[in-house]
C-alpha cells in the first residue's frame, strides 16, 4: 500500500502534537521554577500525549518510507514470459526495406 | 532485469530470494529505524527521562517499531523478510547513538533552558 495523503496528514498532526508536548513540558518546568517546587515527574497527561504522538509519527513515517517487496525470486519470474528472454535490445531493427516498399 | 539471486538451503529444499527485493526491504526498514531513533530520542528528552529510564524507553521504542513493521507486513513476514529476529536486532547500537544525541539535545532545550 503506497503512502497516501492520510499518512502524511497523520505524520504532520503527530509532529505538531510532539511540539505541543514540548511546549507544555517547558511551561510546566517554568511553573515549578516560579512556585519553587522540586521537579519529580511530568504530569501524566503530558506523558501520555508524548507517547501517543510518537507512535502516530512512527506509523506515518513507516508508510512514507515505502513498500515491501516479495523476496521470493519466483514471484518476480512469474510475470515474465519466454518472449522476454528472447528480447535482445542490441538486435532490434528499426530500418528495413519495408519502408521504401510502402511509399 | 532480475538482479542477483540468493539461495538458502532449508530442510532439504532450496529457496531462491531475489536480491533486489531484499535490498529494497532492508532500505525501507533502515529508514524507519533511523526515524524511530530520532523521534523516540526527542520524545524521551522532552518527557524528561534520565538515566536508565531513557535506555528503557529506547528498548520500548525498538519493540514498538518491530511490532509495527510486522503489522505493516500484515502477518506474513515470511513473504518479506528472511529472519524475524534479525529485523529486531539489526542496527540496535547505531540507532542508540542517534537516540542519545536527540535525547540529550531535547532534554537540554526543554528542561535545562
Amino acid at each position: 500500500m503506497p503512502a497516501t495523503a492520510l499518512h502524511k496528514f497523520i505524520t504532520f498532526i503527530g509532529l505538531m502534537s510532539i511540539l505541543h508536548t514540548a511546549y507544555s513540558a517547558a511551561q510546566h518546568r517554568s511553573y515549578l521554577r516560579i512556585t519553587e517546587q522540586e521537579f519529580i515527574a511530568l504530569p501524566i497527561d503530558i506523558l501520555i500525549q508524548g507517547i501517543i504522538s510518537l507512535f502516530m509519527v512512527m506509523y506515518g513515517v513507516m508508510y512514507i518510507a515505502g513498500d515491501f517487496k516479495e523476496i521470493r525470486a519466483v514471484v518476480d519470474l512469474e510475470n515474465k514470459s519466454w518472449e522476454t528472454l528472447r528480447n535482445l535490445p542490441s538486435f532490434q531493427i528499426f530500418n528495413h526495406r519495408g519502408k521504401s516498399l510502402a511509399s | 532485469m532480475l538482479g542477483k539471486i540468493k539461495t538458502k538451503q532449508e530442510k532439504g529444499e532450496i529457496i531462491a530470494y531475489s536480491e533486489s527485493a531484499v535490498v529494497n526491504n532492508a532500505a525501507v526498514v533502515e529508514y524507519c529505524r533511523i526515524s524511530m531513533a530520532a523521534l523516540s530520542g526527542s520524545t524521551a528528552g522532552l518527557l524528561g527521562l534520565t538515566g536508565l529510564y531513557g535506555f528503557g524507553f529506547y528498548i520500548f521504542a525498538v519493540f514498538g517499531l518491530w511490532a509495527m513493521l510486522l503489522l505493516k507486513a500484515g502477518g506474513q513476514w515470511k513473504k518479506y523478510f528472511i529472519s524475524r529476529r534479525n529485523l529486531l536486532t539489526s542496527g540496535f547500537f547505531g540507532g542508540l547513538f542517534t537516540y542519545v544525541l536527540f535525547w540529550t539535545f531535547l532534554y537540554g532545550m526543554v528542561h535545562v533552558y
